[in-house]
């Protein structure tokens, strides 16, 4: 019994840890322009199909990993150039308001759609695994067996955890972020380049998307339209770190893929739906996350 | 004007299908009614109060699902089916609108893309209630007993659902509901401090949208007598938004408009199946890069404005009204006193504030003064309503008003300016006064005016004419704020306070960033507030502006009052001189 907990509870925790990464896409975007990628999910099913592709056809698994973040990188540039900064010009007038880039953003991700059912068709495929010869390998930690793809893509998810951490607090270029984040005019003046450090907000985006698709390659089987629950769970638990605390998303990212795990064991037919449900209801009561704090709106 | 093209509407809509012998098109036309309906409840969520939201299809399908279930498992009749799922769909959305009520933006498009999901998601699984994908079958249709001239009866339904939608949507644009949302939209404390209750705005118009949303559902339902958990899928909701933003966000017929082109592409794309995501994708890119302001915006550029102009019937600026009719003689004689009393204001551990008191004798100018940073502001947005205090007591004359809302404390007589210019850049000058007035405007009978009269809000709008001319602006009332100096929004906005007809305003920075001779007009409307038995507080940094419309000063730093009199003596307080210069022992 405690075997199958473990078992859940690491699942679980494989899962949220690409919630995490997914969602910090989404945060690292939302701080420096207010704006994200509402097809972050398509992204991420976009780089599973490249991965498992070129996994199949025979591309050792590193330089898989190079081509599709490469790939990602050029499509992130090409969302923030094509959908997103042409809207600039028409201040917040334009034709969906202030929400534009919503609608936008999500029109590249039905186009994506589009493209990955002509490409790999309709159905469902499985990616091959990337660190262990097969899916059903497993190891065995303190007498539990436990399966060993994910305990690695835990572990390789919280490396890039942390770097993307230290890349935030540590460098210059995450203050340079958080510059533009606070004032882009400011920003400016101090002689940051701003539209630069827009375009690679919105191309680390794609690439942490790049990076959740290979890891949940071999966890799960990929469609053309498994990118929606994926871009409305990352949204659901950057909403728990309320948009500004990076922190908060990692906790929530965690909690979230867990209670997914749990409540899908106990419920199989509606498991999925309660975490978004809580999540939903503890917005409702506290709209700024877990961490973050109400702002007046005065001016 | 309007009663004509609506008649002749409604005769087009009985005459439709009696004339047009092929079924398909009826069949389509009833589609293009009742979908417009669901769009028209979209356009005044993102249109006019700027509430995105990514999960119509749930509220599409909760319709569809609650009328055709308590129709066929439950035998209710379509009269009592329809109406309860109305009911069930504005519940949803009053479920939902509580989230949105207390988030916005992207919150919002995230939890109505969550909603929308969940729903999809349990009309997929829960098989014995929906059907799931395989469907629900036998859904009775709305054919009214006659099944031969079935799909006629449904159209004249739908047809005339639409157009009394329709006539509601135009009413909305037209009067005070659209202008309200439009503020609610641009600027929330701007919207409370002219006395609209904003959370009850936002969350009546979302349960608005998800009702018509609904109401589009059970149509639907009782279309095809069928029903199947694939139609409400995430693509619905963006063939709305693609439907809204190709018509012309914002504009009471970019809903029928977009409608229509969504359908004509779905139709003429069929054979295109295999790329219909593409096509979405590719017309939300197209329009909103490339038109933003969607069919309606196109076909503006494409009339020739002279004939434009005589087509839209806009009323003409109206004819100021005696000054007399504005404020009656007898207010004047009743201005009330504004009283703080040991006001405390903290952020996070800094005393912004502390202990203030206040006394603004009735229908005097009172001056609040003092270095920057010395929480003069703060003041004034606690005594606004727009902060909380962390204790003391706020009134006018005899009432309390440190337990209510701002909107409320607007209601009862208090009217701000702001520091920043809080004007609603969507809407002209003088409907921007208009937004002033709303609060003890007379309402009832609104609609029915507006239908018979094509200049039905004749009586506000020559009053809000009458304080524009007060202030000297009244050419610019057709103007665009932006398209005015600063110093003159700066007048629109005290006018725009006026119409409140507040019995006290609060001034934030006046004469902030205007030339002399707008300094100088400013004053002039100061002291003829005074003159209006208007009680002033005002924060002001120009010394010269406070000690000559001036009555009584209080001076402020680091939150405390330091001194409290006469200009005169103010002036020569050493206290005060201290605060402002420094003195010669603080600076070695």
């Amino acid at each position: 019994m405690l075997d199958t907990y473990l078992q859940i509870l690491v699942s679980g925790l494989a899962m949220g840890a690409i919630y995490t990464l997914t969602a910090k896409g989404l945060f690292i975007a939302h701080l420096a322009t207010h704006k994200l990628n509402f097809a972050q999910g398509d992204f991420l099913m976009i780089g599973a199909f490249l991965s498992m592709s070129m996994m199949l056809a025979g591309i050792p698994v590193l330089l898989t990993a190079l081509l599709v973040l490469i790939a990602m990188g050029l499509l992130g540039w090409g969302l923030e150039r094509f959908a997103i900064r042409p809207l600039d010009r028409f201040g917040l007038g334009g034709g969906g308001g202030t929400y534009s880039w919503i609608l936008t953003t999500a029109g590249v991700g039905l186009i994506l759609q589009n493209i990955a059912e002509l490409v790999w068709g309709k159905s469902s495929h499985y990616s091959p695994p990337l660190f262990s010869e097969g899916r059903g390998n497993v190891i065995e930690i303190a007498g539990i067996n436990l399966f060993a793809e994910e305990i690695l893509v835990m572990g390789f998810a919280t490396v890039v955890v942390v770097f993307f951490y230290y890349m935030l607090f540590r460098s210059r270029w995450g203050r340079a972020v958080y510059a533009v984040a606070f004032n882009p005019e400011a920003a400016m003046l101090l002689g940051i380049d701003v539209r630069r450090t827009v375009v690679l907000v919105f191309v680390l985006a794609s690439l942490l998307a790049g990076v959740s698709g290979i890891l949940i390659g071999p966890l799960i089987t990929i469609h053309p339209h498994i990118g929606l629950t994926f871009t409305i769970k990352a949204l659901a638990v950057a909403a728990i770190g309320g948009f500004s605390n990076p922190l908060g998303i990692l906790i929530g990212g965690l909690l979230f893929g867990v209670t997914e795990a749990f409540s899908n064991y106990y419920d199989s037919a509606f498991g999925d739906l309660y975490p978004l449900l809580f999540v939903l209801i503890f917005l409702a009561f506290r709209p700024s996350g877990l961490f973050g704090e109400t702002r007046a709106d005065v001016r | 004007m309007k009663r004509f093209v609506y008649i002749l509407m409604a005769i087009a809509i009985g005459v439709f299908p009696l004339v047009v012998e092929n079924t398909f098109y009826v069949y389509l036309a009833q589609t293009v009614a009742f979908t417009s309906i669901a769009v028209i409840g979209l356009n005044f969520l993102l249109g006019l109060s700027g509430q995105m939201s990514l999960g119509q299809a749930g509220f599409y399908a909760i319709g569809a699902y609650a009328s055709a279930i308590l129709a066929t498992d439950y035998g209710w009749p379509l009269y009592a089916a329809i109406p309860f799922a109305l009911i069930v769909s504005g519940i949803a959305g009053a479920l939902v609108g509580l989230v949105a009520m207390r988030t916005r933006g992207l919150y919002l498009a995230m939890a109505t893309l969550a909603f929308g999901f969940i729903v999809e998601i349990v009309a997929q699984r829960w098989v014995e209630l929906t059907g799931g994908t395989m469907g629900l079958m036998g859904v009775p249709t709305l054919d009214f007993g006659n099944f031969r001239m079935g799909p006629t009866y449904f159209f004249w339904a739908v047809g005339f659902a639409w157009l009394f939608v329709q006539i509601g949507s135009d009413y909305i644009f037209a009067s005070r509901w659209g202008r309200n949302l439009l503020a609610i939209k641009d600027s929330e404390s701007f919207a409370r401090t002219v006395g609209l209750n904003v959370p009850v705005w936002r969350t009546g118009v979302f349960v608005l949208s998800a009702v018509l949303a609904g109401l589009a559902g059970t149509f639907f339902a009782h279309q095809n007598g069928f029903v199947s958990s694939d139609a409400f899928s995430i693509q619905m909701t963006l063939a709305l938004l693609v439907a809204v933003v190709i018509g012309g966000l914002g504009r009471s017929y970019g809903p029928v408009l977009g409608t229509v082109i969504l359908l004509a592409i779905d139709e003429g794309s069929a054979s295109l199946h295999n790329f219909s995501l593409m096509i979405y994708g590719g017309i939300l890119l197209l329009v909103l890069l490339g038109f933003p302001e969607g069919a309606t915006g196109v076909i503006r550029k494409l009339v020739p404005s002279g004939l434009r102009r005589a087509l839209l019937v806009a009323p003409s600026l109206p004819v100021a009204a005696p000054l007399e009719e504005v404020f009656s003689q007898k207010r004047r004689g009743e201005s009330v006193g504004l009283s703080v009393e040991a006001i405390s204001k903290s952020y996070s551990g800094i005393l912004a504030a502390q202990n203030v008191n206040l006394s603004v004798a009735p229908g005097t100018v009172h001056a609040l003064i003092g270095p920057n940073g010395a929480g003069k502001s703060t003041v004034i947005n606690v005594i606004a309503g727009l902060y909380d205090a962390d204790s003391g007591r706020i009134r006018i004359g005899d009432t309390d008003l440190t337990k209510l809302p701002a909107h409320k404390r607007a209601r009862l007589g208090l009217a701000r300016t702001f520091q920043n210019l809080q004007l609603i850049g969507s809407l002209p000058v003088l409907d921007n006064v208009l937004l002033g007035m709303e609060c003890d405007a007379q309402h009832t009978g609104g609609f029915l005016r507006w239908l018979i009269d094509p200049n039905h809000e004749r009586a506000v709008r020559g009053q809000a004419m009458s304080i524009l001319q007060l202030f000297g602006i009244e050419e610019f009332a057709g103007h665009y704020p932006d398209d005015l100096s600063y110093g003159h929004r700066k007048l629109v906005e005290l006018a725009r306070a006026v119409a409140q007809h507040p019995k006290v305003m609060l001034l934030d920075e006046p004469v902030a960033g205007i030339n002399t001779q707008e300094v100088k007009e400013i004053g002039q409307g100061i002291l003829m507030l005074r003159e209006l038995g208007i009680t002033v507080l005002l924060v002001e940094h120009n010394m010269e502006f406070v000690m000559r419309v001036s009555d009584r000063i209080t001076v402020l730093d680091y939150g405390q009052v330091i001194a409290d009199g006469v200009p005169a003596e103010v002036r020569a307080n050493p206290k005060v001189i201290e605060a402002y210069l420094g003195v010669e022992g603080e600076t070695t």
